[in-house]
Formats: C-alpha cells, structure tokens, sequence
C-alpha cells in the first residue's frame, strides 16, 4: 500500500502501527514461543569474546558501561539541544534546522557508541537479561526510539520549518524528549532488577 | 588525623536515622540513584556539546559564545540535581564512601573540574570576540575543553567503580591502596 494513502502522516500512522504491533506481540502468547527459540542465541552471546571478556574481567566491563553512560549523556544532550530549540526554549538566534542538523551527526555517532557498548554488555550477562522483561521493555523502547527518530522526525526536520504546522513540530519534539527518555529510564531499570 | 576525621563524620552521618532509611528504603535509594545517572543527559549532555562546539567536532557553525551561553543554564541545574542527589547517595552509604579509593579519586577530580570551568570560561570569555564564529576554538580553549572531556570520563568511571568492591577496606588491601582509600576500621560499620 503505498504511503500516499494514509495522507501527510502517513509515517506517522506506520510507525504507531509497528510499535502497537510490537507491543501487542510482547503482550501475547506467541511472545513466549518467540521468547524461548531465543535463548539458544543469548546463549551463545556468552560465548562470544564479548561475552568472555565481559565475564572474565569486571573492571572492563565497568569501563564499557561507562562509556555507554558517556554516550547516553551525548546523546541526550544532542536531543534536548534539538528539541529545546525546536521549542524556541533556547538558541533561538540560530535557525533549528541549524541546530537539528548539525546536532544530528553528533546524535548519530553517540547512538553507534550506545549500541556497541550495549552489545558489549548484553553479551557479558546474556543469559541474566534475557529472563529480565524490562530488558526486553528496553529494546522496545530503544526500537521505537530509533524508528521514531530515523523515520519520523529526521525527515520531518528536513523540511522548512516556516511551512510546517508549529503544534506538529512541538508535539514532535516533545514525543522525541519522551522516548529517549524512556530510553534511559528503562535502562537504568535493568540496572535494578534481578 | 584527617582520615579519622572524616570517618567519624561518617560514622556520626551513619549513625543518624535518616541515613539507614535512605539506605534500607530500595524505591527511595532507587529513585535518588536513578535520578543521579539520567541527569547525566542534561548535565554532561549539554557539557559535552559546548567541549565538542570548542573542539570542531560539534554543531561548528554555531557561534561558540552562544553555545556556552545558551547551555550554561540547563547544565547548571543538571549539575545542582547530581550534587544534591550525590550528597544523598553519599549519605545513605557515608562510612564504606568515605573510605573508597574510587570516591576519592572522584572528589579530587571534581575540585580539578571545577578550576578547569573557571579557567575555561575566563579566557573564553577573554578572547571569544576574535574567533566566535571558527569552527574550532584557539588552543588554550581546546585544551580546557579536552582535560573537561577526560576529567569527566574519568569522574565517570569512577562513579561506576565505586558500585564494586574490590578496593574495600575489609578485604585486606595493600599498603598503598589503603593510604589511598583511607582504611580505618575495615569499614566494618558497614
């Protein structure tokens, strides 16, 4: 179906609809089937030199959650800069597709540094996470986030704000404030449970 | 002499009521904790973006004045929020903090950060005229903000070592690693 269908949000509706569809899954039965065929996988992420290593030697492993810390700081810093422009909250002498795109490729290069360390990590206590469903609530969130963020609100940003409605780009920003929020919220969970 | 001094202090902190509820309360430690590490976005998120602005390596076509300036404010009140919520973390565990080398190393650091700030905003503030609108900073700048960079990553690090025992005082440390951490009773009141 193409999205020309769905009108002009038509990205919108899709990604609600791939975030319902995800959490409608994690919420069914066939989760479980799904959740056991994966733990051979988990597993086997112990087994990997990251896993080893991640194991093995804890002051390594303290230094790679650290640095994912570092990078969730840049990375929520390059968000609120974003988003508190896009607010008009501060920086309002530059134009927010300044700050939103020159903000972005720092973004982007944070979010490469969460997701390798984040591997790093997962694979240390592979088989702890794996039974953890807030790990599982954080991948979720970390999905939508990066959906929302690559498919939503970077192609929404591209264009000239002057001919974007001021209440969607404010509910954007704000809905992106949100989910990385969650984010970091459901992270730190982990931290917490088991 | 100052290491039983701030370890009778301690004691004194963890002999009070509200330390062992803070201490024994697991929403409430969850919560101050939780609310230590996510302001990390808003502190050293906003901290971060005005080293990397002076570095070249961040949002380089924003003038740097304007970054420093505009950001100072959130960071200011992510810094207040991780230092009272640091000063609670402290006081719900005073007697095995006080005598950690990891927490030590950090306060050092703290002090260190600080006179690196003041620094960095006085000659920033000296001579920001002449190159606001480079890409990069002069080097005397770039170098305030990489030792801000370093400084805080080690402060970092340390913040997550501190959650590890392998330097506490009842494990029968060395000679050295107890000069450090300022062992005194073998932190057995913890």
């Amino acid at each position: 179906m193409p999205i020309s269908l769905l009108g002009p949000y038509g990205r919108s509706i899709i990604t609600a609809a791939v975030i319902a569809a995800m959490l409608a899954f994690t919420l069914s039965y066939a989760n479980e089937y799904a959740h056991g065929s994966l733990l051979g996988f988990f597993e086997w992420m112990e087994t990997t030199w990251f896993g080893i290593i991640g194991k093995t030697w804890g002051g390594v492993f303290a230094i790679i959650q650290a640095f994912h810390l570092l990078s969730m700081a840049v990375l929520g810093g390059t968000i609120l800069v974003s988003e508190f422009r896009v607010l008009g909250i501060f920086l309002n002498e530059i134009s927010p597709q300044t700050v939103v795109q020159r903000a972005h490729s720092t973004f982007v290069w944070a979010l490469v540094v969460v997701l390798f360390t984040g591997v790093f990590m997962a694979c240390g206590v592979a088989t702890k996470v794996y039974y953890l469903p807030v790990f599982w609530y954080k991948m979720l969130a970390l999905g939508a986030g990066m959906l929302f963020h690559f498919y939503i609100r970077m192609p929404l940003y591209s264009n000239d704000f002057s001919q974007l409605n001021p209440r969607v780009l404010q509910m954007t920003a704000i809905a992106s404030l949100l989910v990385w929020f969650l984010v970091a919220a459901t992270g730190r969970w982990i931290g917490f449970s088991g | 002499m100052l290491n039983e001094w701030v370890y009778n202090i301690a004691v004194w902190l963890d002999d009070t009521r509200w330390s062992t509820m803070l201490h024994e309360s697991y929403y409430m430690y969850n919560w101050v904790e939780s609310t230590h590490v996510l302001t990390l976005m808003l502190s050293l998120g906003m901290l971060f973006l005005i080293d990397l602005r002076m570095l070249g390596w961040a949002l380089p076509d924003v003038p740097a004045s304007k970054m420093a300036s505009r950001l100072n404010t959130p960071m200011l009140i992510g810094f207040t929020v991780m230092f009272i919520t640091g000063i609670l973390l402290f006081y719900a565990v005073p007697v095995r903090s006080a005598q950690s080398v990891w927490f030590r190393i950090k306060m050092v650091l703290l002090v260190a950060c600080a006179i690196n700030a003041y620094l960095f905003h006085k000659r920033m503030n000296e001579s920001v005229a002449s190159w606001d609108n480079e890409p990069r900073a002069p080097q005397r700048i770039r170098q305030g903000a990489i030792l801000s960079l370093v400084f805080w990553c080690i402060i970092v690090i340390c913040g997550r070592f501190i959650a590890y025992d392998w330097y506490d005082c009842n494990y029968g440390q060395t000679a050295f690693i107890e000069f450090m951490a300022g062992c005194v009773d073998g932190q057995e009141r913890f």
